[in-house]
């Protein structure tokens, strides 16, 4: 008896011994394959973003203008960054840029993507056209634009002067913002249409026929079965262009500087670490500014997972 | 009448987008005189020259520069398409951190950029990256790999996992199934996502602008350079601009018809 059993565990070992996976198998194993698939993601995560992010919140506690070096002072820089005017007015530029932009974007683009959805003759080319604002350099087209609102030389101002209008002068502080937004807006609207186009192409045609049978008018029709349709398109392009235009750069290095009244949140980080060199309160920014778009971002993703949801 | 008012809309919406780039092109040709002129009529009536052409290739290192942006964004587009293709096929066949890890990944795309910017740019000093392909490369791999995560997942979540679940009863083993099931089927999404961050690494500018300075300088940095102490040289910053323009305009050709069902994000099924 005792010695049967004891066979039985040696018989155990022995299996155990080569069923034992190579390393190759337990890699590509159910339980560990899709960690494995990961990992080079989670290295590039951990290195670039949990670096900077320790980075930034262990200087934003030090007084730390290079090139003196760093000393620790608590909350201070915080204190001192919450109390500056000119950070709630970086904010709130950055903000009131986001919502025209985006806004004005989706009406435009809804606009002429309904326009677009149809056959008619060159529709490739005409849409093929229309893409063209998102190839080329953002930075270059800024400067571009700089030329085409220049007050004397620019084309605006001549086109104006030349049918009856006075001249505008694009960049003072009351309009230069809106300027910004308009040359960020021409950049962007394309890439709202063709996903909005792909969005309406993809509908399912008989509600609309029903509709067509009731009577509906097209504003009717428009507002209770296309758009809700859409929703989860317009929260895609929502979460992407909050994505892009938080970290809007190049059309403001192009033009204006952060001058005359147009300086964003982006900008102003970028010119206190990198103009004043000031490393403890760019820091301190930018802990802020990583806490504002987590929270937005935080936001924007659970609606659209709400949306992706409901129209599977 | 209906006919009418839809031609006239779609050449006003054409105008709108087409304009401003053939004014790129019409400034790279004109005279310094022509482009700093206040009269209306020089505007477009002006004779043709090519001396910001002759100024670009000879007063500044524009081969240099484009052969540098040339460098990184397809070396960083390469690194992205390694990291991202595993990472999202794991999102989207395994649900691999139910969603709370791809909500990471994204968010990190949200990150204002002088976040990374002031921390990296210590980190390359003393690494010695500083102006080096492969130091940008770096950061554009960092830049470009949450969005690139973000526009395979929805690619990868419409190929039915059926498929595989077939092909395993078959006896094909994982890697298998990736290169002869998933990979084929993968193709024009990896395609369209390879295009944007093509597009994105090659006219990325803040970048490029913090870290290099001399030897890995691309081309979006030579074209601010144009904007000197006293005037900003439009001409020759349009002929480098129009110029730029022209690969992403090639890639952007080839992948024309993907590029719509790439847009969507898996959210929409056509």
């Amino acid at each position: 008896m005792i010695g049967s059993g004891n066979e039985a565990r040696v018989e155990t070992l022995a299996t155990g011994f080569l069923e034992r996976k190579t390393f190759w198998e337990t890699l590509t194993s159910e339980k560990y394959f899709k960690w494995v698939l990961i990992t080079p993601l989670l290295i590039v995560l951990l290195v670039f973003t949990l670096y900077p992010m320790c980075y930034c919140l262990f200087y934003s506690t030090h007084q730390y203008a290079m090139p003196r070096p760093p000393k620790f002072i608590g909350f201070d820089n915080y204190r001192a960054v919450l109390q500056d005017v000119n950070f709630w007015q970086a904010l709130g530029r950055s903000f009131y840029l986001l919502v025209i932009s985006i806004a004005v974007e989706l009406i435009v683009a809804m606009g002429i993507a309904m326009l677009f959805n149809r056959e008619f003759k060159g529709q490739n080319i005409i849409r093929g056209l229309c893409l063209l604002p998102l190839l080329i350099s953002p930075l270059a087209m800024s400067m571009i634009w700089d030329y085409i609102f220049h007050y004397d030389m620019g084309l605006m101002n001549h086109v104006l002067a030349k049918i009856g209008f006075s001249k505008v002068n694009w960049w003072t502080p009351e309009v230069a913002l809106y300027t910004i937004a308009v040359i960020s807006i021409w950049q962007w609207t394309p890439f709202s249409i063709f996903v909005l186009l792909a969005g309406l192409r993809s509908l399912p045609r008989d509600a609309f026929e029903a509709a067509k049978v009731d009577g509906a008018t097209p504003w009717y029709t428009f507002r209770r079965i296309t758009l809700p349709m859409l929703m989860p398109i317009i929260m895609i392009i929502i979460l992407l262009r909050t994505m892009w235009l938080i970290r809007l750069f190049d059309p403001l290095y192009g033009t204006t500087r952060g001058g005359v009244g147009t300086e964003t949140f982006d900008w102003m980080v970028y010119r206190v670490a990198f103009v004043f060199f000031d490393v403890g309160a760019g820091s301190t920014l930018a802990i802020i500014s990583l806490f504002l778009t987590l929270v937005l971002c935080a936001l924007l993703f659970r609606v659209l997972m709400k949306s992706l949801g409901a129209a599977e | 009448m209906k006919r009418i008012a839809f031609w006239m809309a779609t050449f006003v919406i054409l105008f709108a987008f087409v304009f401003p780039i053939f004014w790129v092109y019409l400034t790279s040709i004109k005279a310094k005189a022509d482009i700093y002129s206040l009269e209306f009529s020089t505007q477009f009536l002006f004779s043709p020259t090519i001396d910001n052409f002759r100024h670009l290739f000879l007063k500044t290192p524009f081969f240099q520069e484009i052969t540098s942006t040339a460098i990184v964004s397809v070396a960083s587009t390469i690194l992205v398409m390694l990291v991202a293709l595993p990472a999202a096929y794991s999102f989207a066949r395994f649900n691999t951190g139910y969603g709370h890890l791809l909500f990471i990944t994204i968010s990190t795309r949200m990150f204002p950029a002088a976040v990374a910017a002031i921390p990296f740019f210590f980190a390359f000093k003393s690494l010695g990256l500083l102006d080096t392909h492969f130091g940008l490369t770096m950061l554009y791999l960092y830049f470009n790999v949450s969005f690139a995560v973000f526009l395979l997942f929805g690619f990868f979540r419409e190929i039915p996992a059926e498929l595989e679940q077939a092909a395993m009863i078959d006896g094909y083993g994982r890697l298998e199934i990736l290169r002869k099931i998933i990979f084929p089927l993968i193709k024009p999404g990896a395609s369209i996502t390879a295009v944007f961050c093509l597009v994105f690494a090659w006219n990325e500018f803040l970048y490029a602008f913090l870290f290099t300075r001399l030897h890995a300088k691309p081309l979006s940095v030579g074209i601010s350079n144009f904007w000197a102490t006293i005037e900003i040289q439009w001409g020759p910053m349009s002929a480098g601009a129009g110029l730029a323009i022209l690969p992403t305009l090639a890639a952007a050709w080839f992948m024309q018809r993907y590029i719509i069902r790439g847009l969507t994000f898996g959210a929409v099924k056509g």
